[in-house]
């Protein structure tokens, strides 16, 4: 059929619908694209028959002609009132007016209007607008405005986004584009944390589960904890339980200790045993001690072996670790006897001992020292990480720098979040 | 899993139930135009409004306790809902009420600025920019949450007003309210009807359900946590329904026992005469700059915000005015107008406090429609709409209102507010 170059959402949604024989059909209602295309095109047209509460969908082949006196329907055109199959969006009711994702710009932004674009026979969705120019169309005042704008000579754009920047967490199935996809991987955790802070507490729930798992747990860590508790407090226990697992053991605790008791537990029975253990552990010291700041991903070896074989072990078990610069030489019995760091390991031959490489005299917490205590250690002996051992001299875990200043240093001074309402 | 922790969880709902955004939002609503209204009516009408407290006082519980509810299970601000499921048009204009309403609230604050500097004999042209600069500060700063403990606990100065009225009770057992007063009465006393429409718009103010719904849903609180959200709103009304009824009570039993009128900010603090004797000018205005600063440094903030939402404009003190140049010129622009109006000659102070409250008034009706449908719309809502109870005392009272108003209206028109 024959299409306009572009065309606004707002301005379709006045259009008549008429029949061959010129019969009034009903108004347009909303426009459905199938957002699975590799573009985004318009599937549907939705009508709205005079008097009825209840829409009729037609597909888009069903539509002869589209201009400013109406939209024209092929003869023999029949509406259904049934969903497509496919997961589709309707425009008007997933996205206009609604709070979106645009993950060009790292925001969240509220749609003010749709921009369509015919290309080749197909009409696909093609922008967001974003902008005063979309408000102002909405009124009914764009053309005054512009009309003013004109007259004194001053610029007035649109400020659009580009659909594939468009990601719209709470749409029903959460459809995400692969494009889509492909931009919030690009995003850092720290600023798809900020987004999500953003959102609504079920929106925000709807985006962690559109990221990729281990995306979304570093994005949690990264959250503030009243709006992260609220959105897994909208997750389903399974998808919660995944993420919390996929978390840093020390932030996943913290994330437990302020949930419900009884979710708690739920979310921990349905992990694996072994990280269910190692939470539950962290679980049982206080917050703001040693034990409840520290991670127990560290690096060890064991005494009496050489330097290669500690560098294979490390290879071998502890490829995943975050902090590896410090490698703890333990006993058996996970005694802390020494230190060395990765340059010794690297700078030494590989036949010497772990045992003559290593600093005897650790400086380390108990498990019961409190945040401030930590933060003055590890400023004073310029550590990245400090090693957290229980009374008996067994290492426990360590507690990073950055987590031991983000527990000295209140969060409104280091995020300069002074917030609208008190948190 | 120890106790240490789950009593982290624990002292937050505890806390919550004392502090929490209802607490706040009913504290905060006993501000300028508040104060002034409730002497106004307790001084110049005697307890002829008292009984209307009672029914005012539920329908504040019903309207908070939806709002309430709106924010915790939708996580969003009443701005955000009206926006996504009434679209731009309607959003825009009752943005633009919004923003005029809330315009003359901030105004009314700054006039209670002006009126307690002047009785501690500071001009207002000293005063009021000193104060807008403050608001500015303490908020775009974000020391705003010390502050607001700071505020709170001067609260406690509404102490003198039970206090006061009791000793002049005392003093005077004749000037007690009697249960009669509690029945429900109309006056055809000139004035009469506009002073209820200002008594239940200062006391149930349209921006309260927005700010509440906000702070609520930014509070991270979910429907799971309807029982501390309702048991906060309920707090929160019980307090600041005693501090309205004191204050009526007291400026019944002072000014209007002994045949005085209030005409001025001046003769408002006569309540306090009975406590404070001579002092009781500076111990009224105390409290009245005191509600002032704390409803000033909020109002124009909570505005903006709401507006900016509505209207999908970035928004929140922490973004620079680059990222957010709407919500600081709104933000700005309440302030800067709000102070700014009462800084030309003459202003008319005590007028000004009340008639901001009327209207919220005639705003309020509106308002509830539009939380009405939210609350009762089951893709909005789920398993948490309203119960037949709540849809009756809201619906009755926006119908009650709306009738009031429009009486208001005609008896303007007719020129009977001479008053």
């Amino acid at each position: 059929m024959v299409f306009w170059g572009e065309a606004y959402l707002s301005a379709l949604l006045r259009y008549g619908v008429f029949d061959t024989s010129e019969r009034y059909v009903g108004r347009l209602d909303d426009i459905v694209v199938d957002p699975q295309a590799r573009f985004p095109e318009v599937t549907h047209i939705a009508v709205r028959p005079k008097g009825s509460r209840e829409t009729v969908l037609y597909p888009w082949s069903a539509v002869r002609s589209a201009s400013q006196e109406g939209i024209r329907l092929q003869p023999n055109a029949s509406g259904s009132s049934a969903e497509p199959a496919e997961q589709v969006i309707h425009l008007r009711r997933d996205l206009m007016d609604r709070q979106i994702v645009d993950t060009s710009g790292k925001r969240v932004v509220r749609v003010h209007d749709l921009k369509l674009g015919g290309v080749g026979g197909k009409v696909l969705l093609t922008h967001a607008d974003i902008g005063w120019r979309g408000v102002l169309r909405r009124m009914g005042w764009e053309h005054f405005a512009l009309g003013m704008c004109r007259t004194f000579r001053v610029k007035f754009g649109e400020r659009l986004i580009a659909w594939e920047h468009l990601h719209a967490p709470q749409t029903e199935d959460r459809l995400i584009a692969d494009q889509t996809r492909e931009a919030l991987r690009r995003i850092h955790p720290a600023d798809l944390a900020d987004i999500a802070e953003e959102l609504s507490a079920p929106d925000r729930a709807a985006f962690l589960e559109g990221l990729d798992e281990d995306i979304a747990a570093d994005a949690m860590q990264e959250m503030d904890p009243v709006a992260l508790v609220a959105a897994v407090n909208e997750l389903d226990d399974e998808h919660a339980s995944e993420l919390i697992d996929e978390m840093d053991p020390d932030a996943g605790a913290d994330l437990l200790a302020d949930l419900s008791e009884e979710r708690a537990n739920k979310l921990l029975e349905l992990m694996e045993p072994k990280e269910a253990q190692e939470l539950r552990h962290l679980l049982t010291y206080a917050e703001d001690s040693a034990g409840g700041l520290m991670t127990c991903d560290h690096v060890t070896v064991p005494r009496g072996i050489t330097v290669q074989a500690a560098v294979s072990h490390i290879r071998e078990r502890f490829s995943e670790v975050e902090t590896v610069y410090y490698v703890y030489v333990v006993d058996d019995d996970d005694l802390l006897c020494g230190v060395l760091t990765l340059r010794d390991l690297i700078v030494a031959g590989p036949d010497g001992l772990v045992d003559d490489l290593m600093a005897a005299n650790v400086v380390s917490a108990t498990t019961d020292m409190g945040q401030v205590d930590i933060a003055r250690l590890i400023a004073r002996y310029n550590l990245l990480a400090l090693p957290v051992v229980d009374a008996g001299g067994h290492l426990r875990g360590i507690v990073t720098a950055d987590d031991a200043i983000d527990a000295v240093i209140p969060t409104s001074v280091k995020k300069r979040i002074p917030k609208v309402f008190a948190r | 899993m120890r106790l240490l922790r789950r009593m982290g969880r624990w002292r937050f709902i505890a806390a919550l139930a004392i502090f929490g955004p209802g607490f706040i939002t009913a504290n905060v609503d006993n501000d300028a135009g508040g104060i002034a209204t409730y002497s106004l009516a307790g001084g110049n009408f005697g307890y002829a409004h008292l009984w209307a407290l009672i029914p005012i006082g539920i329908l504040l519980y019903v309207i908070q306790e939806m709002s309430g509810r709106l924010g915790a299970v939708t996580g969003k601000g009443l701005a955000d809902l009206i926006r996504e499921r009434f679209g731009l048009r309607l959003t825009f204009w009752l943005m633009i009420g919004l923003l005029f309403t809330n315009l003359a609230n901030t105004m009314g604050e700054f006039a209670g600025i002006a009126s307690a500097s002047e009785i501690f004999g500071i001009s207002r042209y000293i005063a009021l920019p000193i104060a807008a600069a403050l608001v500015w500060f303490i908020v775009t700063r974000g020391t705003y949450s010390t502050v607001e403990k700071v505020f709170l606990v001067a609260c406690i100065v509404y102490v003198a007003y039970p206090v006061s009225g009791t000793m002049a009770l005392l003093a005077n057992p004749d000037s007690a309210p009697t249960w009669g007063n509690l029945v429900p009465r109309w006056s055809s006393q000139p004035g009469y009807a506009m002073m209820l429409v200002g008594i239940v718009g200062t006391t149930i103010a349209p921006w309260m359900q927005f700010y509440q719904q906000a702070a609520v849903a930014d509070k991270g609180l979910t429907a799971q946590d309807k029982r501390a959200v309702r048991a906060d709103v309920l707090v929160g009304c019980i307090g600041a329904l005693i501090v309205v009824f004191a204050i009526v009570v007291t400026c019944a039993a002072t000014i209007h026992h002994e045949g005085l009128r209030v005409k001025s900010v001046g003769d408002a603090a006569q309540a306090l005469f009975p406590l404070a004797g001579a002092n009781c000018a500076r111990l009224f205005a105390l409290g009245l700059l005191n509600a002032s600063l704390f409803a000033a440094s909020i109002l124009p903030l909570a505005t903006a915000y709401q507006v900016a939402e509505g209207m999908g404009w970035e928004r929140g003190v922490d973004r620079t005015f680059r990222e957010a140049p709407e919500f600081y010129t709104t933000y700005g622009a309440l302030i800067a107008i709000g102070a700014g109006l009462l800084l030309i000659p003459g202003a008319p102070l005590l007028a000004i406090m009340y008639l901001s409250q009327v209207l919220n008034g005639v705003l309020l009706p509106v308002v509830l429609v539009f939380m009405l449908l939210l609350i009762n719309n089951r893709a909005v809502m789920g398993e948490h709409t309203n119960s037949r109870i709540g849809n009756v005392v809201a619906g009755l009272s926006a119908v009650a209102v709306s009738c009031l108003v429009v009486f208001l209206a005609v008896s303007a028109l007719r020129g009977e507010l001479g008053s």
